[in-house]
């Protein structure tokens, strides 16, 4: 995108002011989605998304600087910005840049950006029909068919400059469903780090089958009873309990600021010991995965707990200095125009040896959230909830009647201490994490687990 | 090039490209801000950024196209490929383009100078010192922050609609983290207008107070019980339902509002405006996202469904006149319908006289995974929550890691007495969320 001499320059005038460290971060991203309504293409959305963000350092300040002029005077310019603003220094450090080749591990087989839209609507067509034709009680169907094609260089006083493709697929279909005037919703969303060879292994009827099924089942289900009870959460997006409860307080970016409910816990136990929680970026295909982070570190695979014990953070170049400690290659960010921060990349808890039905038979009045829906967190307290899109109550050790309208609220710290059952079978979910840096695509995983008590908020 | 530029360069592509129905709208701004933490400015940024949608008919279809490369050489390739996104376009949407000569409605919009950096930077690192000095539970993990810019849209159509409207703005926010030595809580508070204007003593003393009156919070019991919402809870859950009054949401199913106009939907003393000169509006621009003027109306009056919000399209389809809800959530968004400011009509009672009707109940300030525990299709609602007890008629004692569960239609229904004292829960720019504190009945607590 940016020839090499051109980033040497704009990065010498980045550090013009005495700054310690500089980056560029130019991208062009080429978002597209067809939505459908009723099977019928209803939207086409066509978006180039094209610009540049500097960031300078020294000590622990920073300045960033975003332009969407990406000619080497708009560079400038921003360089120029983002230098007096840090103040009235005089360069110290010399530009010498090495391009990096890192490799892909995440290949891509057929590009999206390539390939008609008619091809794009006829997978979304079928998914949607399998809906809609799945029972009389689906009263309406919508689905997106989702193509990502991100190219993002990284230049930096590091010596970095190097380059990444980040291409992603998605298919999403939601699905509303009456019975007796009662609706509810059911949704389905696979999406990989791949082009559209992801189809090869995930069939849109049956993605669409599922969003029905779901539908349906809440529209015929009663409201969850309200109270305190074990829960048993699924696999697949039922890692997300993780995501929130634990995964946002142990970024840096809360961590090195202190606001994070596990600052300074490195080496103790902080979860009970059947809990090893994982951040992998470097998974094939997966949605959450990455060659590069958004400061040119290479994606990691890191144990952040490991039967209990806090082993790592997940840490960015700028908050690791605060901290004293090196990139994790977890520093992301939606697009040039955010503030890149440590972000999670695919972050699950990892297969333990419990038994899915013993998890069961455990319970002898529960809730078995056998989906999860999307939830949030403060880190600073931990606080958290998640919602619970599919859920049965569990009686004697056995999985009863569906319920519907459930959430699941509590605090991290304690929560993740009583995750005392983890079953054998991970699975991962696809989420986009919304945080400081942006959205940003993100896998949650686990097998199926149990939580001994957690407040269930029903009816 | 600017917009001024990259318009003249699509009227030529698509002449030279046989388009000669289409519209391009632009959004974009100029942002600099700064934040301190521990007596240093640790993050100070600039951003400049703006992005143009085209929409254009081609083959009899409707289709979009949009990006932020504003080059001679971009123009064309969004010209074609929003014709080829049409011809893949199935809806019966028709092409509806608002003709030029629109007479908008005048109002008086905040006009200050916009302050220099080293002034933001000054605010913030006075704020940081400030909490500091408020009190002694405020911890050294407290931040601060001062942000300032200018927002444009602007319109530009085949019919002759040639309109922008630009907006200032600037805001001050605190963040105290607080402890009691066994306990970290947090809060923040905010505050917008004219950068000369903005009360740091108002941000720090009320972001401080709020997070301290967090610590030692217990949890309520689990029980049916009367709730008040604070202005920013109540605010929170409307912005989370407010596509129930989309005519766009009801046209495609979506919506439990759908054929209810002209019917009860609400309580009496519940009375829904949408107004897009609202007093706090940071972003009180005159037209919708198509170009049609906006204003003031009733949405719920004294508990009637009044009407639904529309755009041209939907006010086609329904045939009816548009309100002039045509809206983008993004610049490259797909033209929907949402309100400008919307906000329930404040009532006569003091939030103190809500607490004494409530009696023994909770008092709720804070609602959380809204996107993810309330489902704006059935209603159903499911919310993390925060706030106090009410005993007496007073509050008491902060209660927190509990949730509040209903349906937002009988939620409507079940508000008995609305507050006097309307506050600006959710600022997004155009589309914004107000509402006065709320006694509501029918609601479930899910704690202990």
């Amino acid at each position: 995108m940016i020839p090499v001499e051109v980033c040497r320059r704009v990065l010498a005038k980045a550090v013009s002011t005495g700054a310690d460290y500089a980056e560029i971060f130019a991208e062009n991203t080429l978002n597209h989605s067809i939505e459908m309504v009723g099977g019928k293409v209803d939207a086409i959305n066509d978006n180039v998304i094209a610009g540049a963000g500097i960031r300078v350092y020294k000590g622990l300040r920073s300045v960033s600087a975003t332009t969407v002029d990406t000619t080497e005077a708009g560079l400038l310019r921003c360089a120029a910005a983002a230098a007096s603003a840090l103040g009235e220094g005089k360069a110290e450090i010399e530009i010498v840049l090495n391009e990096r080749l890192f490799g892909d591990i995440h290949p891509v087989r057929v590009v999206p950006s390539g390939v008609e839209n008619r091809t794009k609507a006829d997978i979304l067509r079928s998914a949607c029909c399998a809906a809609m034709e799945y029972s009389d009680k689906v009263r309406q169907v919508t689905g997106t068919f989702l193509d990502v094609d991100h190219n993002i260089l990284i230049a930096s006083t590091d010596g970095i400059y190097a380059q990444d493709r980040q291409i992603r697929t998605r298919l999403m279909v939601n699905a509303v469903a009456e019975i007796n005037g009662e609706t509810q919703t059911g949704a389905c969303r696979p999406g990989r780090r791949m082009g559209l060879e992801m189809f090869d292994f995930i069939d849109p009827v049956k993605v669409g089958v599922h969003a029905a099924r779901q539908a349906v089942t809440m529209a015929g289900a009663g409201y969850c009873p309200a109270g305190v009870m074990p829960v048993a959460i699924e696999n697949g997006f039922g890692g997300v309990i993780f995501h929130e409860a634990c995964g946002h307080s142990l970024e840096a970016s809360s961590v090195a600021y202190g606001a994070s409910q596990f600052a300074g816990k490195l080496g103790q136990t902080i979860a009970n010991p059947k809990v090893t929680a994982i951040d992998d970026g470097t998974i094939p295909g997966a949605w959450g995965s990455i060659n590069i982070d958004d400061e040119g570190t290479p994606a990691q695979r890191k144990v952040l707990i490991e039967k209990g014990v806090l082993k790592t953070y997940m840490i960015d170049k700028f908050n690791g200095r605060r901290m004293g400690m090196a990139s994790t290659g977890s520093s992301r960010r939606q697009s040039y125009a955010f503030t890149p921060t440590s972000r999670m990349t695919n972050t699950y808890i990892a297969a333990g040896e419990d038994r899915n039905e013993d998890i069961i038979a455990s319970i002898e009045y529960g809730l078995y959230a056998k989906e999860m829906g999307g939830g949030s967190v403060n880190p600073v307290t931990g606080e958290f909830n998640f919602a619970v899109n599919e859920g049965y109550m569990i009686r004697n050790g056995r999985i009863c009647e569906p319920v519907r309208g459930a959430s699941l609220v509590g605090k991290g710290s304690d929560v993740i201490q009583k995750i005392d059952m983890v079953g054998t079978d991970m699975d991962m979910g696809q989420g986009m994490c919304g945080s400081s840096s942006g959205s940003i695509p993100t896998n949650v995983g686990q097998p199926l687990i149990r939580v001994s008590s957690i407040t269930v908020g029903g009816r | 090039m600017n917009f001024e530029d990259f318009k003249k360069a699509v009227i030529a592509a698509a002449e030279k490209l046989g388009v000669t129905e289409y519209e391009l709208y632009y959004s974009g701004g100029e942002d600099v801000s700064a934040s301190a933490f521990r007596g240093e400015i640790n993050q100070f940024g600039s951003a400049v950024d703006g992005g143009v949608c085209l929409r254009c008919v081609h083959a009899g279809k409707l289709g979009y196209a949009s990006t932020e490369n504003l080059s001679a050489g971009e123009a064309e390739s969004l010209v074609r490929r929003a014709m080829s996104n049409a011809e893949t376009m199935e809806s019966d949407e028709a092409a509806v383009f608002v003709p030029g000569g629109q007479t908008y409605e005048a109002h008086e919009t905040a006009d200050f100078a916009l302050p220099e950096p080293s002034e933001l930077v000054k605010t913030a690192l006075e704020i940081q010192e400030m909490l500091r000095r408020e009190d002694g539970a405020v911890t050294e993990n407290s931040r601060s922050a001062a942000a300032a810019g200018t927002s444009t849209v602007a319109i530009f159509n085949s019919r002759g609609l040639d309109v922008s409207f630009t907006a200032k703005n600037a805001m001050i926010m605190a963040m105290p983290i607080v402890t009691d030595g066994t306990e970290m809580v947090n809060a923040y508070e905010v505050d917008r207008g004219d950068f000369s204007k903005l009360d740091r003593e108002k941000v720090v003393k009320k972001s401080v107070e709020n997070a301290k009156a967090k610590l030692g919070g217990g949890v309520p019991k689990t029980g049916a019980v009367p709730i008040v919402f604070s202005p920013d809870a109540m605010g929170a859950i409307l912005a989370t339902f407010a596509s129930s009054f989309s005519s766009e949401m009801a046209q495609k199913g979506l919506s439990a509002l759908a054929g209810k106009e002209g019917e009860v939907v609400a309580a009496p003393c519940v009375t829904l405006c949408d107004d897009p000169f609202y007093k706090d509006s940071p972003m009180p621009v005159p037209f919708d996202a198509e170009g049609s003027p906006a204003h003031k109306k009733n949405i719920i009056e004294n508990g009637k469904l009044l009407t639904l919000l529309y755009n041209l399209q939907t006010a086609a389809k329904a045939g009816r006149e548009t309100t002039g809800n045509a809206a983008k959530s993004g610049y490259a968004s797909k033209i929907g319908v949402q309100p400008f400011t919307m906000y329930i009509v404040p009532g006569e009672f003091s939030e103190e006289e809500l607490l004494r009707k409530a009696g023994e109940g909770v008092y709720i300030n804070m609602v959380g995974g809204l996107h993810a525990g309330a489902n704006p299709i059935s209603g159903d609602f499911s919310l993390q929550s925060g706030g106090f007890l009410i005993e007496g008629g007073r509050k008491t004692a902060p209660v927190k890691s509990f949730t509040v569960a209903g349906n937002f239609f009988g939620l409507l229904k079940g508000i008995t007495a609305v507050g006097a004292n309307i506050e600006l829960a959710e600022a997004r720019g155009i589309t914004n969320y107000a509402s006065p504190s709320v006694l509501v009945e029918g609601l479930t607590v899910a704690g202990k």
